[in-house]
């Protein structure tokens, strides 16, 4: 019963996508470990490893059932990164193997590098991607509550969440009440400066109106009384994940170390 | 001993110039219903705040006086046990949400978390304010995707779910639309009869009907304290809040010497019905 | 160190308005980020730790809900909270032309936090509108990391500038009755 429904519960401005899967289901300080690793990872390996990374990131999405917000994320991040860095490594920043194609110098190592970086990225990006369209928001903060975490931290991460999307929307309405009063949100450079202000300054006013009243109810209701506080519906774990952590993120920490121990 | 006691109390904001509070004394008892009424402006809402213990609070401090539950300044009780012995509830629904619970349950258990009570008891206690305050059906819903009267009833469930012996209700129809609003005066009216009840209203509005004793706090001070009669028909109170239409005629009757004089005054349409002993069947 | 409970309610509406700014900016297609309003605003009430730790869960969030990307920039945000609070602290906040230069001033470490991410991680581009500039300084000789620096610190002038002067605005005309429980704001009182 009771806040078990992850499905209601799911926001539209999160990247969280419910499911079933086995990564839904593992402990998010488990999916948080994984995360870190993968980025660890990406760091360290060659073009040929990220890519690999990315590859089956995008295959764990699939099979997990967030392939197809993943993806799209991806592509929306990645493309403009892309197109950036063919540009610049490839066509502009000078290297001794440029060859020319009509009227342009290419240079073969630059684009090596473009693609470099940009698997690197990609990968790094997956492995976030992952994560937070895999675990709930709530449930992490209530793995670290059950940390011991101080609630003030998890405050601090779970209010803007849980705000952003009515203030969000408040932001639209008022564009399109002042749009429909004649306020040029798309003219000269004047006119949309002039705009700024007039959407800004009644949701910042709105932003901070609540302050004193949500201060006295924080209060009232024993915000911070104790250091612990209760967590109920705390999320499953079990001490092969404990074992799986420890583990992996002692990986994650030594790839990083090894290769720089390397070069010494 | 009183229950609640407001001894003496001066407060102004800091670089204010005039005292919100000048000497504010007043006492409740346990399971009073008492309602509070002040003008616009009068310090309605920093009277609520300090007879809830949440002031004194960083800079906040009282210039003269306490208050006190229990014969305990509130200075002196830790937050735990202040939460779970008194509650407050404002009159902006959205403000009254925690703002970092994700379901209408997180919402409610958030207090007693905060006082590491064993799960059980917590879902208890959160199954119970549901119960009473009618949200069982959404108990998975995002708070803040909740209409105004959702809200208002899902404060005073979280307020009701620290199981406080005094609950204080500062204007706590003034956002609703009619229909939850009587929604809402319903479920208040079931409440259970030990709890004590502070209701603080800037007009008459139909929550007063909770009251059995009202106050009137004008200029700072308490200028009237008695039955509804007595403080409803108080000059400064009619100056300031006016009257209901049907205390008014009441109260013309009154003065015509057509409603006995020991009759109280109604304050809705159902009270003067009531004792002008209209049957059912005509209503 | 604990903020109180009063503050850290600051620091997450601070979040909220950081993310909203940007997305107003981003409506309005103004070349500016507009996304440190809040963290500047906590910078002024609640000191360099406070607006600091705004900025760094700003991205994070930002992170979460629209963009990973976002968390790269994380430190980044830090610095410009801690270093407004600081400006704040030295009393470069009293007055609005103080802080539109205090803004100007903060775009400098900013930028030297961001230019290395920008170029290590991201290869020199970010995938928005200081490419161009980077790009049009490369073609001109430039080397990858002048580039970046130039054309980033370029746009954060102008953009932390305006930042600082629109947190300043709100900070100056917040209630008494608000700000008077912040008494890190005495450093910005005339």
């Amino acid at each position: 019963m009771a806040s078990g429904s992850k499905q209601e519960a799911g926001k539209q401005s999160l990247l969280f996508t419910p499911g079933e899967s086995l990564l839904h289901k593992a402990n998010p300080l488990t999916s948080l470990v994984i995360m870190l690793w993968m980025i660890s990872a990406a760091a360290v390996l060659p073009t040929a490893g990220t890519a690999i990374l990315v590859l089956a990131a995008i295959t764990v999405s699939m099979a997990t059932g967030v392939g197809k917000r993943s993806v799209k994320r991806l592509l929306l991040t990645m493309t403009p990164i892309g197109v950036a860095l063919i540009v610049v490594h490839g066509l502009l920043i000078e290297r001794p193997d440029e060859t020319n194609i009509g009227f342009i110098a290419v240079s073969p190592d630059g684009l090596d590098y473009a693609l470099k970086v940009f698997m690197r990225v990609a990968a790094m990006l997956m492995a976030t991607l992952l994560f937070v369209t895999t675990t709930h928001p709530s449930e992490m903060l209530k793995a670290l509550d059950q940390r011991g975490v101080p609630p003030g931290v998890g405050y601090l991460v779970a209010s803007p969440l849980l705000l952003i999307e009515p203030f969000s929307d408040r932001a639209k309405a008022i564009r399109d009440a002042q749009r429909v009063r004649g306020l040029d949100l798309t003219g000269s450079w004047k006119a949309r400066i002039t705009a700024l202000p007039v959407l800004l300054m009644p949701l910042i006013t709105l932003a901070l109106s609540d302050l004193d009243q949500r201060a006295s109810i924080l209060s009232g209701r024993a915000f911070r009384a104790y250091p612990r506080r209760t967590v109920i519906n705390a999320p499953h774990d079990s001490t092969f994940q404990v074992w799986f952590r420890r583990i992996l993120l002692a990986i994650a920490i030594l790839q990083l170390g090894i290769p720089l121990l390397w070069r010494f | 001993m009183a229950l609640l006691e407001v001894h003496d109390l001066v407060f102004l904001f800091p670089r204010a110039k005039t005292a919100v509070l000048d000497g504010v004394s007043l006492s409740v008892e346990r399971g009073e219903r008492v309602a509070i009424l002040a003008p616009n402006a009068g310090g309605k809402t920093t009277l609520a705040r300090w007879l809830a213990g949440l002031l004194p609070d960083g800079v906040l401090k009282a210039e003269r006086g306490h208050v006190s539950m229990d014969g305990k300044d509130w200075t002196e009780w830790h937050i735990a046990e202040r939460s779970a012995a008194i509650q407050y509830v404002g009159q902006v629904p959205s403000q009254q949400m925690t703002g970092c619970a994700f379901t209408v349950f997180e919402e409610i258990a958030f207090g007693p978390c905060n006082l590491a009570l064993p799960e059980a008891e917590i879902r208890a206690r959160v199954d119970e304010a549901m119960t009473v305050c009618n949200l069982r059906h959404l108990v998975d819903r995002d708070p803040f995707t909740l209409s105004g009267g959702e809200q208002q009833r899902l404060s005073i469930a979280a307020a009701l779910a620290m199981k406080p012996r005094v609950l204080v209700l500062d204007e706590p129809t003034s956002n609703l639309d009619p229909e939850s609003r009587d929604d809402l005066l319903a479920q208040l009216e079931l409440l259970p009869g030990e709890l004590t009840i502070v209701v603080l209203e800037v007009a008459l509005r139909p929550s007063l009907a909770l009251a059995d004793r009202f106050l009137l706090l004008d200029g700072g001070r308490i200028a009237a304290d008695g039955s509804a009669l007595d403080v409803l028909t108080h000059p400064r109170c009619i100056e300031t809040l006016g009257m209901t239409a049907i205390t008014e005629a009441a109260w013309r009757i009154q003065g015509a010497g057509g409603w006995e004089s020991g009759r109280p005054l109604p304050l809705t349409l159902d009270d003067a019905l009531q004792t002008l002993k209209v049957p059912d069947a005509v209503r | 160190m604990k903020f109180d409970t009063r503050t850290l309610i600051l620091m997450a509406a601070a979040v909220v308005i950081n993310i909203i700014g940007g997305q107003i900016a981003h409506f309005l297609k103004l070349p500016l980020y507009l996304d440190s309003i809040g963290t500047i605003l906590v910078a002024i009430l609640g000191g360099p730790l406070a607006g600091g730790i705004t900025g760094l869960v700003t991205n994070l969030v930002w992170g979460l809900i629209l963009n990973p990307v976002a968390a790269a920039f994380a430190p980044v945000a830090l610095v410009i909270g801690v270093v407004a609070g600081l400006l704040a602290r030295a009393g470069w906040f009293r007055t609005w032309w103080q802080a539109t230069i205090s803004g100007a001033i903060v775009a400098v470490p900013s930028t030297i936090v961001a230019v290395p991410i920008i170029v290590y991680m991201f290869g020199g581009v970010t995938g928005g509108g200081p490419d161009f500039a980077a790009a049009y300084l490369l073609a001109v000789g430039q080397s990858l990391v002048q580039s970046v620096a130039f054309s980033n610190l370029g746009i954060n002038i102008i953009d932390k500038a305006v930042t600082a002067l629109i947190a300043w605005i709100v900070a100056s005309r917040l209630p008494l009755r608000l700000t008077s429980n912040f008494g890190f704001f005495e450093h910005s009182r005339v």
